[in-house]
């Protein structure tokens, strides 16, 4: 029993190891703030979290402490970039698009938005 | 071209090596690490106070004075800073926080609100036998009250229930130290049970101690922070 949970907490230290490192990948690769936040947010919430939970697998006196840490990332980290990423918007720095402004579709509505409320 | 960026990192290397070499030949005061005042603490600390975290006993117990002459210098420099904000602090109501987040930001700071206050609390009350202490604590609960104060535009905090329990808290650290003058005849000196190691209710004066500096220094950030978003500039 405590072999396979040794197994399991190992595999998805791996798994959050690459997940953190595509993360940090992203952000030294991606070329705006939009997609730099994605890369960021989506791989250091899963890679944070299954590090998170390898530790409690391997030390099973901490699984729940880690199982709250883990909660608290879920929470905390969406939110931030989230927040982050409206604060850009406002700030007028669009999405860079190869497109053009036709796939910002949000655009529309958010200058809408504004004049109404200016 | 090529040569010149060659001959400078040549050089570089050379004087790296011998820097290095310099420095390891300092030896830092070794003499004072292998026998001296360290050992007096680590014995002394978890086999006479039961308390788990040296620093916190050499913070709280051993150097009591210190941490009070701290606290008073974090109470001078909040209340320098209020005072130079002051001019800004008429017109209430001109926030630097013009509105509230979205309503994901609202909901999700309103459930994370209660739980950083506790992680806060939970840091200070546990001083004595985990690492953080008083002033980690109170840093935590007045980051929570940070991110109530930028989610809402109309989250307001009211600076009379700040200062009372600043000056409860105060109170409380002074009058310890009274009370340790009156038991053991010096100030800030450790008159209580000192219980067992590793329970929650042992090392005589730190937990009551690093509660009240908890509580000190989250409600002096606090202030220091809605003092300073409610700046006009």
């Amino acid at each position: 029993m405590n072999q396979i949970l040794e197994i399991i907490g190992m595999v998805l230290l791996l798994i959050g190891g690459i997940f953190l490192f595509l993360g940090g990948l992203g952000i030294f690769r991606m070329p705006d703030t939009y997609n730099r936040l994605q890369a960021g947010t989506k791989a250091t919430t899963l890679g944070g979290m299954s590090v998170i939970l390898s530790v409690g697998l391997l030390e099973p006196g901490w699984f729940i402490k880690t199982l709250v840490l883990v909660i608290f990332i879920a929470l905390s980290n969406p939110i931030s970039s989230h927040a982050l990423a409206r604060a850009n918007y406002k700030r007028k720095n669009y999405p860079y698009l190869k497109g053009g402004k036709e796939y910002d579709k949000y655009r529309e509505v958010y200058q809408k938005e504004e004049e109404e409320t200016a | 071209m090529k040569m010149k960026k060659i001959l400078v990192i040549s050089l570089l290397a050379v004087f790296g090596v011998y820097l290095t070499e310099a420095l390891f030949k300092l030896d830092f005061g070794r003499q004072f690490f292998q026998q001296g005042v360290k050992d007096f603490y680590l014995v002394t600390t978890p086999m006479k106070l039961q308390v788990a975290n040296v620093v916190t006993a050499i913070v709280v117990n051993f150097r009591g004075f210190d941490t009070l002459g701290e606290v008073t210098v974090l109470f001078l420099a909040t209340t320098a800073m209020g005072s130079i904000l002051y001019k800004g602090r008429h017109q209430l109501g001109e926030r630097a926080v013009l509105f509230s987040g979205s309503r994901i930001v609202t909901t999700g700071s309103r459930l994370l609100f209660p739980a950083i206050i506790l992680l806060g609390a939970y840091v200070f009350i546990h001083g004595h036998l985990t690492p953080g202490g008083g002033f980690q604590g109170g840093v935590i609960i007045a980051t929570g009250f940070l991110l109530m104060l930028m989610a809402y535009a109309d989250y307001s905090v009211s600076h009379i229930v700040l200062s009372v329990v600043e000056s409860l808290a105060g109170i409380t650290f002074a009058t310890i130290g009274l009370l340790g003058m009156l038991h053991g005849g010096s100030f800030l000196q450790d008159f209580l049970p000192n219980g067992s190691l590793n329970d929650l209710l042992s090392g005589g004066i730190i937990p009551i101690i690093y509660i009240a500096v908890g509580f000190k220094v989250g409600a002096e950030l606090t202030g220091l922070i809605y003092t300073a978003l409610n700046e006009k500039d």
